[in-house]
């Protein structure tokens, strides 16, 4: 029988739930660009509602955080695990914030966006999807490689961020300066959500080993 | 596939240690008690004016490390050592080397308060007057500084000729700590000072440690791994005698180096 038996079941359980938060997070941010690319403008107001739910699975964590702080006084690699779920958390929060933004630039636009804007938007969302997929797979399995592969592909997402850019602002002769503003609204916040799946890889390389590394 | 990092994986980045005088130098340190051997090839430098804490579970043999630096281990019969111990550049072992010397300058703190049937004045003035010192004058003084040191002057000051036992416990392990200031010691060894005390005494007997280590170098031995988390700068992990990890309080906390000793301070075992 393990000394800390509950508490180490409240440290499997804490990070469960955080794992639970990203599965719901990467649900919504899929869903909205499947909204963007069918412009399905009826199905934005009742994921915009979800957002409210990730919001309070974030406050549930932290405030498990909290109480084991304060109950169990976790140190060296505990409390790191512990710290970790509440920086994951806020990360999946943004994501889960981004998502609402990309929403509601979706609601803005004058018309559904064209064949190759959707083209290359979704190819950045997808990417961007499986960092955050595959972030959180490392978090499960404290995998150090992972963790920095996942970091590796952001770069592949700011060079086709800096491309959609580009194809959208110099060839607007049929596209309206509001719907390229949208458009790539749209894009940089699928690029930040990018950003926080590389962050989440370098809290997973904090919590194994203490190390703070800057993969970006 | 690898990306850029700042630095590789495996590089743990190491604290340069700053300049620091040595006040102990354990070498090789072995101890028997009979066929029990209790310390195995111990070695550590112990830094001045720090705070040196000690853990690891009972019979680790920390207490008897304790012990060993004031050779208080000596008056137990069965005992045989091995390996050297400097205290200041001298070896406590070597057969010229007075015991009484080193005591006067190695003073200890127990785990249960222990005053003399005594007044609270003639506990604190115990040492010095063994010493010879004999002026009233002068042992009135060196009883407000030592009881003003140990934090305690406020509270006894109009009672100095009232017995030690009517002190709170707390109270108590402060003047045991203002008898030990008495005589000048340059350095405070203290084996669980705090483990019979509440916790406003144990907090009250941090912060006096705290205070004192910018004079004193101080070595405690403590079964509270906040407590060593709170107020030392550098922890010595013992297991089954052997001395498994000593670095700055910090990483032993945050980054310990041995399975063992992360095991030991998240409460897996002990």
């Amino acid at each position: 029988m393990s000394v800390r038996g509950a508490y180490e079941l409240q440290l499997a359980e804490l990070k469960k739930e955080v794992l639970h938060m990203g599965e719901e997070v990467m649900e919504t941010f899929s869903q909205s660009i499947d909204i963007l690319r069918k412009n399905h403008r009826d199905a934005i107001a009742p994921l915009l509602q979800k957002d409210e739910k990730i919001n309070e699975m974030e406050l549930s964590i932290h405030d498990q955080v909290t109480l084991m702080i304060a109950r169990q006084q976790p140190v060296a690699t505990d409390l790191r695990m512990t710290i970790v779920a509440l920086k994951v958390a806020s990360d999946l929060e943004r994501i889960g914030d981004l998502t609402v933004d990309i929403l509601k630039a979706t609601k803005r636009l004058i018309q559904g966006a064209n064949e190759l804007e959707l083209m290359m938007l979704n190819e950045m969302a997808d990417i961007a999807l499986q960092m955050v997929k595959e972030a959180m797979e490392a978090y499960h399995e404290g995998d150090l490689l992972h963790a920095q592969q996942v970091a590796s592909i952001d770069d592949v997402v700011d060079k086709k961020y800096k491309q959609f850019i580009k194809m959208l602002f110099t060839s607007t002769k049929d596209v309206a300066m509001e719907q390229a503003i949208q458009l790539a609204f749209i894009g940089r916040y699928v690029e930040r959500v990018a950003d926080h799946a590389t962050n989440i890889a370098e809290w997973v390389i904090y919590e194994k080993n203490g190390q703070h590394l800057d993969l970006n | 596939m690898l990306v850029k990092t700042k630095e590789s994986l495996e590089v743990v980045k190491k604290i340069e240690p700053k300049e620091q005088k040595v006040v102990y130098n354990v070498d090789q340190l072995n101890l028997w008690y009979g066929d029990v051997h209790a310390l195995m090839n111990v070695t550590m430098p112990i830094y001045e004016n720090e705070v040196t804490a000690i853990i690891g579970p009972s019979g680790c043999g920390k207490s008897t490390f304790i012990k060993t630096l004031n050779r208080m281990t000596e008056l137990v019969p069965s005992v045989k050592t091995s390996g050297s111990i400097y205290y200041r550049d001298k070896d406590i072992f070597h057969r010229k080397y007075k015991v009484e010397e080193l005591r006067t300058k190695v003073g200890m703190v127990f785990q249960k308060p222990n005053p003399f049937p005594k007044s609270i004045f003639e506990n604190v003035v115990y040492g010095p007057k063994i010493h010879g010192i004999r002026d009233k004058k002068t042992l009135l003084e060196i009883a407000e500084k030592s009881l003003r040191r140990a934090a305690l002057w406020d509270e006894v000051k109009d009672r100095l000729k009232e017995n030690a036992y009517g002190l709170s416990g707390g109270q108590q392990q402060r003047l045991c700590i203002a008898r030990c200031l008495a005589i000048e010691p340059d350095v405070i060894l203290m084996d669980e000072p705090t483990s019979a005390l509440d916790p406003i005494s144990t907090l009250k007997i941090e912060e006096l440690v705290q205070e004192l280590k910018k004079d004193y170098s101080i070595v405690i031995v403590t079964h509270n791994m906040q407590q060593a988390a709170r107020i030392s700068d550098k922890t010595a992990f013992f297991l089954n005698g052997e001395l498994i990890e000593y670095d700055d309080t910090s990483t032993i906390f945050s980054k310990p180096h041995d399975e063992r000793t992360e095991d030991y301070i998240s409460g897996r075992f002990g």
